[in-house]
């Protein structure tokens, strides 16, 4: 196997590529959005668990969008 | 050999300074960071020193290299994007560089450190919004209400799309940091089993730690383009509102 510049190329290296993009997109919007939930709970409502639960509800939403973002930049192939 | 997968992050101080405070002593991870800038800086002075007309082979690998960011670039960002390809190209050949250097065994991945992705993901990230606020002032907070939005929605779709601005820079660093230690751990824990089985089933996981580290290889390639073409992407966010966002390009 000889590797040329761009493994990104490669098909088999840009389905990882996508793989990884999707997951982490999916997985940093929920920590971001049970973040500021717990930031909420506890600096600014005393309001334990509530607003923990509606961020990270809306870090799920988020999530997906922005999943949803990366896949319709996709070049078409 | 009981020792931890983890044990290969682990940061000694080698000069302990302080200055005001803060630690800022030289520890392995610094001192490869240093390797990576001499690496990478030396091969690319010595491939734009020749300046052939028929390439060597370092030479062409640069042109190539370089090629490939540029059109990263224009398929991303379009023409007027070209003024942030020193950006985009420092950040690619650091990363890639890092990825590759730490690969050799014994040596340090600058970039399994979060600390490091994270600076670089967060610089860019408040780069795209103060050249967004600078191009459109506060047309620019239009961003967090996508075009087609029914009124009664924009209230909750607010929060989202705060969220998901939040998380763009936190993905582009948790996705850096994590490949790069995950394949590192992976590595050492197949490695492990390969001088603790021995001969009679060694060959196992040894056979396995090979067919891994040639998959690190390719993942280091991967996880710069990955890095660069979204700094390119969260840039050109900022020079076209909407642009790219609901059409398909």
């Amino acid at each position: 196997m000889g590797f040329r510049m761009a493994p990104p190329q490669d098909p088999l290296y840009a389905g990882l590529g996508q793989a990884i993009r999707i997951a982490t997109d999916l997985l940093a919007a929920l920590i971001v959005g049970g973040a500021l939930g717990w930031v909420c709970d506890t600096y600014v409502f005393d309001s334990t668990p509530w607003s923990m639960i509606i961020g990270l509800l809306m870090g799920i939403v988020a999530g997906m969008r922005n999943a949803y973002r990366s896949i319709q930049r996709w070049p078409k192939t | 050999m009981e020792e931890s997968p983890l044990h290969q992050f682990e940061l000694q101080n080698w000069i302990p300074i302080s200055l005001g405070g803060f630690d800022i002593s030289i520890n392995k991870a610094v001192v490869f960071m240093w390797i990576v800038v001499l690496v990478a800086a030396v091969l690319m002075v010595m491939a734009g020193s020749a300046r052939k007309l028929v390439p060597g082979k370092l030479q062409s690998l640069a042109e190539m290299m370089v090629d490939f960011i540029r059109s990263m670039i224009l398929d991303t960002m379009g023409k007027e994007g070209m003024r942030f390809f020193p950006l985009v190209a420092t950040l690619f050949v650091f990363i890639l560089f890092s990825n590759l250097i730490g690969l050799i065994p014994g040596s340090y991945t600058v970039t399994s450190q979060i600390i490091v992705t994270a600076v670089f993901s967060f610089v860019v990230y408040g780069l795209s919004l103060v050249m967004g606020f600078m191009l459109h002032g506060a047309k620019f907070l239009g961003i967090l209400v996508p075009p087609g939005t029914p009124g009664w929605l924009v209230p909750l779709m607010i929060p989202i799309e705060i969220i998901s601005q939040v998380a763009r820079p936190v993905s582009l660093a948790v996705r850096l940091f994590a490949n790069m230690t995950a394949g590192h751990v992976m590595l050492a824990v197949l490695f492990s089993l390969t001088i603790g089985g021995g001969l009679l089933v060694g060959w196992l996981p040894f056979a396995f730690t090979v067919a891994i580290y040639g998959l690190e290889f390719g993942i280091a390639f991967i996880q710069a383009y990955i890095f660069s073409i979204l700094t390119c992407v969260y840039l050109g966010d900022a020079f076209h509102l909407h642009g790219h966002d609901e059409h398909a390009h």
